[in-house]
């Protein structure tokens, strides 16, 4: 599902925030990336959606080689991805449902499809209800929240999670990992980055450890400890 | 159908239905924005109205002016008046010498009494008529020259004419209808002037309205496309947008044109109730204004792509 070969990133005025990393990641599987502050999580992120291109190396998506895709077949790519960002990235002008229906809109789903959708997203993170409020008048937490619900509502193949229980309590959290779990008995892929270590240890799941750029450490779920 | 179902069934549609969607979407959404500032929209749209009708109002005056032309000069015809020594066998010979000519077609003879006649008939001349001691009027013919010659040859006959004895003064109608031909022609490229001057404004107007729109959007175009949308669909809302603005843009010149029409409507009936039914003044027929409202649509259309076309052009170099 995801390929990385001898992958380096050197950001333009910046020192090198990914240095020759490689792994592989098969369809199905769930895994967490972690690392100090600045250690490259959410560059490593950036680079499987596009957002940045590598400096150096091959990198693979859904079979795709990303290195030289042309620019007009991003959106393609993105479109078969659910992203969740470290800082939400919600529109704030907007109602929740219209945030979370946002990536049904772009996939053309018909209306009465795309709320039943919405609906089923925002129960599953704890929001039914919320959806005619502003993102605004939501904590962080359920902000986190709306953003992971618009991030599995067009059942992406592979998801990709900045922190995304960066803001929340341990029992939110909780569920929301369970929420992860549940999706990749689906068949889902499931890709995020997090410094929570109690919160690693107790999914028990393969873990890549990043350290100034580095991939200093790639624990097998059977190992997690 | 329940919620897991509705959740696990993968997005998969036909194109066509997919693009439609899409589109609904988008025009929704472009409306949405436009009613979100509502005075910034007006004030736009009036700029662009007033920009459009001015056009519309020259091509209206032309258009009447054209009428004008068609009803005063349609004929030819030449006035040739007598010297005030020629009396009516005089003015009956001239005649005769004039309808053997072969460029001339017909002649009218009007004595004085019919001149004067005429000239009290107008409105204001009564008085001062009645006050003459005698008839100041000569004699004179109203030549029609033969149908089929052209101005060059009625020129040569009013120079002919001209240099015949008990001729006093020539006065040639033709030529009057050429200048105002002239005068409609300028008129013309005025307009056409005109149009493509405020056209091109109309274009700047909204293409720049739709920069700052854009620009105070950027992070909403940020987040789309993060989330996969297309140039195209990030887009499509401001096309929308700039053809609202050129609609209503169009919309408010032709209801202004057609203000126009109204308040012009009471003199102009006037003047053509003096014409007798010759003259008569007219509207610019709907299919013009139809035209007018499609041309400022393309034109919203036109601003927002050249506006968005630089946008997109830029986050393309950066991506
Ligand atoms: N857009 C950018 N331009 C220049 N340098 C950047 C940019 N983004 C990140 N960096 C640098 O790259 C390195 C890795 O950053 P990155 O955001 O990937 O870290 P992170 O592991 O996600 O950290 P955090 O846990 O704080 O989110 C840092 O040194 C950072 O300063
Ligand atoms: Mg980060």
């Amino acid at each position: 599902m995801i390929r990385f070969d001898s992958v380096s990133k050197r950001y333009p005025e910046g020192r090198e925030a990914l240095i020759d990393i490689s792994f592989a990641v098969a369809a199905g599987e769930m895994l967490f990336v972690t690392g100090h502050s600045g250690a490259g999580k959410t560059t490593l992120l950036k680079l499987i959606a596009l957002i940045e291109r590598p400096s150096h190396g091959t990198l693979e998506v859904h079979g795709r080689s990303l290195a030289r895709m042309k620019h007009r077949e991003i959106p393609r790519l993105r479109r078969d991805l659910g992203m969740v960002f470290q800082d939400h990235r919600l529109l704030m002008d907007r109602s929740v449902a219209d945030n979370v229906a946002l990536p049904l809109v772009i996939a053309g789903v018909p209306h009465e499809e795309r709320g039943q959708r919405v609906r089923g997203a925002l129960e599953k993170v704890g929001l039914v209800g919320r959806g005619k409020d502003a993102p605004s008048s939501l904590s962080t937490g359920e902000q986190q929240r709306v953003g992971i619900a618009r991030a599995i509502v067009a059942r992406p193949a592979l998801i990709i999670a900045d922190e995304p229980t960066g803001n929340l309590d341990p029992q939110l959290s909780e569920e929301i990992m369970q929420l992860f779990v549940k999706l990749r008995e689906t068949g889902c892929t499931i890709l995020i980055a997090s410094h929570d270590l109690p919160l690693l240890k107790r999914m028990k799941q393969r873990v890549l450890v990043l350290d100034h750029g580095h991939l200093i450490d790639d624990v097998p779920a059977s190992q997690v400890a | 159908m329940n919620m897991q179902d509705a959740m696990a069934k993968p997005v998969r549609h036909s194109r066509m239905a997919m693009w439609r969607r899409q589109h609904a979407w988008c025009l929704r959404d472009s409306l949405r924005q436009l009613a979100r500032r509502p005075l910034g929209t007006a004030l736009t749209i009036a700029v662009m109205g007033s920009a459009l009708a001015l056009p519309l109002a020259f091509y209206l005056l032309l258009v009447n002016v054209q009428h004008l032309a068609t009803a005063l000069g349609d004929s030819q015809s030449v006035s040739v008046f007598l010297k005030q020594n020629v009396d009516a066998r005089g003015a009956n010979e001239l005649a005769g010498t004039l309808r053997a000519r072969s460029d001339v077609g017909a002649v009218t003879v009007r004595t004085p009494q019919q001149g004067l006649g005429e000239l009290a008939a107008m409105q204001g001349f009564g008085d001062a008529i009645r006050s003459l001691p005698e008839n100041p009027l000569p004699f004179a013919l109203l030549v029609e020259p033969r149908a089929g010659t052209d101005r060059v040859q009625v020129a040569a006959m009013v120079r002919a004419v001209r240099a015949m004895p008990g001729v006093d003064l020539v006065q040639d109608n033709g030529q009057w209808r050429a200048r105002l031909d002239a005068l409609v022609a300028l008129g013309r490229r005025v307009t056409l002037l005109l149009a493509v001057l405020l056209g091109t404004a109309a274009v700047l107007v909204i293409g720049n309205t739709v920069r700052l729109d854009i620009r105070s959007r950027a992070d909403e175009i940020a987040v789309q496309q993060l989330i996969g949308a297309s140039a195209a669909f990030v887009r499509r809302p401001y096309l929308y947008e700039g053809a609202w603005y050129g609609l209503a843009a169009g919309i408010v010149a032709v209801l202004l044109v057609l203000l126009l029409e109204a308040v012009l409507a009471v003199p102009v009936r006037d003047l053509v109730a003096s014409y007798a039914g010759r003259l008569h003044f007219g509207g610019l027929p709907w299919v013009t204004l139809v035209i007018a409202l499609a041309v400022a649509v393309a034109l919203g259309w036109c601003g927002a792509w050249i506006a968005s076309s630089r946008y997109l052009a830029r986050l393309g170099n950066s991506g």
